[in-house]
């Protein structure tokens, strides 16, 4: 074995988890008191900071960047104004219509959860998209605010588990802020070339010789100075080694997945992200965001559109059927959500029919993870403008996730500088129509 | 409530030290600041003598605890330790041996004064402001921060008195492209991040808690806030973005201009006053940013000496004497409370001058102690100081330390682009030096409040340092070691990346390691690879 590994392995926790765990209220006194707590709470599966029932649930983002239009998605108004070009069609829920655009996801909509009367402030994409992230304005109190990923992880990561807990596929996201680098997301750019760096450099023999004189170099450090980064710089270094070394790390491979199911999903990049996400989860992966960009269609809003539900539909549908089949999706929570909405009006400005931001009404929906599927919570008015039942806001949307999650919202971190920040701002109202 | 407010240094009690009185400062000055303090603390001192009050206040706390010193530092530590908190790398080998070689007795000191005379030393406090002032948001994602570095850097290398600095970062206008000090207002497009910001760099004050409510503890109340956000209320600064061509621009218009955009829902409008201190007489149209540069750039202003001084303390310590740094109240009371005073009014009569507060800190005996623990020290805090505490390294001090060892990245391009084909084409994409060191700074970037003593890097960052290509070129081991036999390879190896030679056992260990290697071609870059991947080499000690 890697003498690396060896030695976090004996010494068990750092000192950065062991603060972590103070902050998560797991003991106050020694080192020696936690180790049994972690081990104990391991083997019966629940989670450290005993959150009891959900904990062992993880949650799939399916981002759609730059703000889906809500009318010609999942809140079509085939009588107002700007009713725009598509029909809405029957779908598996009893009286649930989405857009003719999603044939796939209207046979899985008895799985959904559709937020019909989401009401959010920001109105410009990196504001709007910091929100929706995080919870939090950006700025707000003069403090950078962790992503609901590095929250998920935090929470729920388990401290043994060789891959990092919160991963985004597609693109760049938000961080762990004051959670530390320890939740900062693992960013795949392209799916189907999995983790970038995952390979050493040299053959696997002469990886184990370098690793093997770090070892030496690293003990006879920590014998001169035992008080200092040491251990933590070891402990990461060697959760690195064993996710390079791992089994787990196949789950980024796609192409150890059979055939008949990749073609289910499709061939798409985002398709292969979907897939690559359920993979991840299946090997314990706490969360995973997905991105699908190309929504700001302020320019040619309807072929856009139509495109993008084409890219959109296959793949979705097949993630909530595969999670379904696998017994997966009752503790996978998949949230579908983007920037905000857009205009009920139709702007004429180019050539071909646009639609512009509109962040005060617009949908989002959860599926799996316990929801209570097959429904339609909140209602926007004929024309799409206005929130006239059971309007959510962004506290109240990621108060629920939590919530679902097994997570506490009203916890509190303490900051880099030791305010304490809660989960989720107060103030918010559960949406308990989907808690089930 | 802000007891050092009563007890600021009057300007003009302080003609000794040949300070002239501005008259913006005394037109500003509030009155109820205006008393004299006690003239015991207001002799100037040399820096040598400076360097021996660190000393003697931080051990007449040792002694009071009864924990024991470490001995002092050895040459290597101390060089490795001094270039890279005051030139933000490591040096390189030829930097070393002349150190280590040299035998006079007063090596230190000129180490030290040849450092900060150096580009690099204002290269790195730059990169320090540059992250405390230029704040990251979204608004300003298309700002020129270039321009602020490079303009900061040259006024920290004329070593120009700090509250000249502030003040004209505080008042600056105009096109970004004519006037870079801009900058600072054209990142902070809200009122409140901008009064934010100027409470957290300049008052060492996380006054940002009374924006929204009156503050539990230190009895800061919102309206206090409110009164310090007056003074920047007519600041308009629209940073690039959407059509605009012409350089962004800084102006101060006439009234308030009330726009969602510029301010929270929290504002309230209330008359400018100083924070902790008295309304100034203003006419409503005339420029308030200067008045409160007047204020908070005065030599006795009871804030930015002491927010200063305790900043450059954690740069050099590890720890602010006020833990966190920027948040100096009454209620988190500084670890060496005379000591901070007595810096403060050092760095006041020094007419603000960083350079020679960094060398009296610098050579102190307390920063040239050990890392190491020795009995009777092992369980000392860090703020004890007994030994020095070890500081991890930043993302820039990582970068440019690096970057030391395995020469430009250019240099390299070649090696990278064959390298590369093995493991990913996309690294072998040339790209200029300053987007390589902006793309390894984004992803080792955390938080900037984070404290310097924990390791915080996660796994994508180790990857990238034990497997990118860019990391590891695999020549550089064989470049440095050219020409020389095994046991000199070592040593120089050790040279170049931890400053110092093998020591008998490390050697023994390392050639043993080359020994073992099937290719002994590539087994010195075995070598530099793990000193490279050590704690050794990623902190600070």
């Amino acid at each position: 074995m890697n003498p690396l590994l060896r030695i976090a392995e004996i010494e068990g926790l750092s000192r950065r988890d062991a603060l972590r765990l103070t902050m998560a209220g797991v003991g106050a006194g020694s080192l020696s008191g936690w180790v049994p707590v972690l081990a104990r709470a391991d083997a019966e599966g629940k989670p450290v900071a005993g959150l009891g029932k959900g904990a062992k649930k993880s949650c799939i983002v399916l981002w759609m960047d730059g703000g889906p239009s809500h009318m010609d998605t999942f809140d079509l108004k085939p009588d107002a104004k700007g009713a725009g070009e598509f029909k809405p069609v029957a779908t598996s829920a009893t009286g649930v219509q989405i857009s003719e655009n999603l044939p796939n996801l209207a046979k899985q909509m008895h799985h959904v959860a559709l937020l019909r009367g989401m009401s959010t402030q920001e109105g410009a994409h990196p504001r709007a998209k910091y929100l929706l992230h995080t919870g939090y304005r950006e700025g707000q109190g003069g403090i950078a605010y962790p992503a609901l990923g590095a929250i998920v992880s935090s929470e729920l990561g388990r401290e043994e588990f060789p891959l990092p807990s919160y991963v985004s596929v597609g693109g760049r996201t938000y961080g762990s802020a004051f959670l530390g680098a320890r939740h900062q997301p693992l960013v795949v750019g392209d799916p189907a070339r999995g983790v970038e760096n995952l390979k050493a450099f040299v053959g696997n023999g002469a990886f184990d010789k370098r690793t093997d004189l770090l070892a030496d170099m690293e003990s006879a450090f920590r014998k001169e100075y035992p008080v200092g980064p040491g251990k933590d710089h070891q402990v990461t270094y060697e959760r690195a080694i064993s996710m390079m070394k791992c089994k787990e790390a196949k789950a980024f491979d796609l192409s150890q997945e059979k055939e008949a199911v990749r073609e289910k999903y499709g061939s798409s990049r985002f398709a292969q992200g979907c897939l690559l996400a359920r993979r991840l989860v299946e090997t314990g992966v706490r969360f995973v965001e997905v991105s699908l960009g190309g929504w700001d269609t302020h320019q040619d809003n309807f072929s856009r559109v139509k495109n993008l539900s084409g890219t959109m539909d296959q793949p979705v549908a097949a993630l909530l059927e595969d999670l379904a089949a696998r017994g997966m999706l009752q503790d996978t929570l998949v949230v579908w959500m983007g920037d905000f909405g857009r205009t009920p009006k139709i702007n004429a400005r180019g050539e071909k029919p646009g639609r512009d931001h509109f962040p005060r009404a617009w949908t989002s929906w959860m599926a799996g993870g316990g929801v209570s599927g097959g429904r339609v919570v909140g209602r926007t008015d004929k024309e799409g403008g206005t929130v006239e039942e059971r309007p959510i806001g962004v506290t109240d949307f990621m108060a629920t996730v939590c919530k679902i999650m097994g997570i506490n919202p009203d916890k509190q971190n303490q900051s880099g500088n030791g305010r304490p920040i809660r989960l989720v701002d107060k103030g918010y109202k559960l949406v308990t129509e989907v808690l089930g | 409530m802000l007891k050092s407010m009563q007890c600021g240094l009057l300007l003009f009690a302080l003609p000794v030290w040949g300070l002239a009185a501005d008259p913006e400062d005394v037109a500003a000055k509030p009155k109820a600041a205006t008393k004299p303090m006690a003239s015991t603390k207001l002799k100037a001192l040399t820096g040598a003598e400076v360097s021996g009050r660190i000393d003697k206040l931080v051990l007449d706390r040792l002694a009071e605890s009864n924990i024991s010193t470490s001995p002092r530092a050895n040459d290597a530590e101390y060089l490795r330790r001094v270039y890279l908190d005051l030139a933000g790398r490591i040096p390189t080998v030829d930097e070393a041996k002349d150190f280590l070689d040299s035998t006079d007795s007063d090596k230190r000191a000129k180490l030290v004064d040849g450092l900060l005379a150096g580009k690099d030393h204002a290269r790195h406090l730059a990169d320090i402001w540059q992250v405390l002032l230029i704040s990251k948001n979204s608004d300003a994602r298309r700002l020129d921060r270039k321009a602020f570095v490079d303009w900061i850097a040259g006024e920290f290398a004329k070593n120009r008195p700090y509250n000249e600095l502030v003040r004209e970062i505080l008042t600056a206008e105009g096109p970004q492209d004519k006037n870079p000090a801009t900058t600072f207002w054209l990142s902070q497009v809200t009122v409140d991040r901008m009064t934010d910001t100027i409470g957290k760099v300049f008052m060492g004050s996380q006054i940002q808690c009374a924006q929204c409510h009156n503050h539990p503890f230190t009895g800061w109340r919102q309206d206090e806030y409110w009164g310090l956000a007056a003074f920047v209320m007519k600041v308009v600064a629209r940073p690039p973005g959407g059509k605009q061509t012409t350089s962004p621009e800084v102006k101060e218009a006439p009234r308030v201009v009330k726009n969602r955009k510029n301010l929270p829902e929290s504002a309230k409008f209330v008359e400018a006053k100083f924070f902790g201190g008295d309304k100034p007489k203003v006419k409503e149209s005339q420029a308030l940013r200067p008045v409160l540069a007047g204020w908070l750039c005065a030599s006795d202003n009871p804030y930015m000496a002491k927010a200063t001084v305790n900043r450059l303390w954690a740069m050099m310590y590890g720890r602010g004497l006020v833990h966190p740094v920027d948040n100096i109240n009454d209620t988190n009371p500084a670890t060496h409370p005379e000591l901070l005073d007595e810096l403060t009014s050092q760095f006041q009569a020094s007419n603000f001058d960083l350079r020679a507060m960094l060398r009296a800190m610098a050579l102190s005996e307390t920063y040239q102690r050990s890392s190491k623990p020795v009995a009777g020290n092992e369980g000392a805090l860090s703020e004890s100081y007994a030994r020095m505490p070890i500081k991890v390294l930043t993302p820039e001090q990582l970068f440019d330390s690096i970057k030391t060892v395995l020469g430009s990245p250019e240099g390299n391009r070649a090696e990278l682009r064959k390298a590369a084909g093995a493991n990913k084409p996309a690294a072998a994409k040339a790209a200029n030096p300053e987007a390589l060191r902006n793309q390894f700074l984004a992803l080792f970037e955390g938080d900037a409040d984070a404290d310097s003593t924990e390791y915080l890097a996660g796994i994508p960052q180790v990857l990238n340092l034990m497997n990118s290509p860019r990391m590891n070129p695999p020549g550089a081991a064989l470049r440095i070691t050219q020409g020389l036999g095994q046991a000199e390879a070592i040593d120089k190896l050790y040279l170049a990346t931890l400053s110092r030679p093998a020591t008998d056992k490390e050697k023994e260990r390392a050639l043993r390691a080359v020994k073992e290697s099937p290719a002994p071609k590539t087994a010195f870059g075995d070598v530099l690879w793990a000193l490279m991947n050590s704690t050794a080499f990623a902190s600070n000690h």
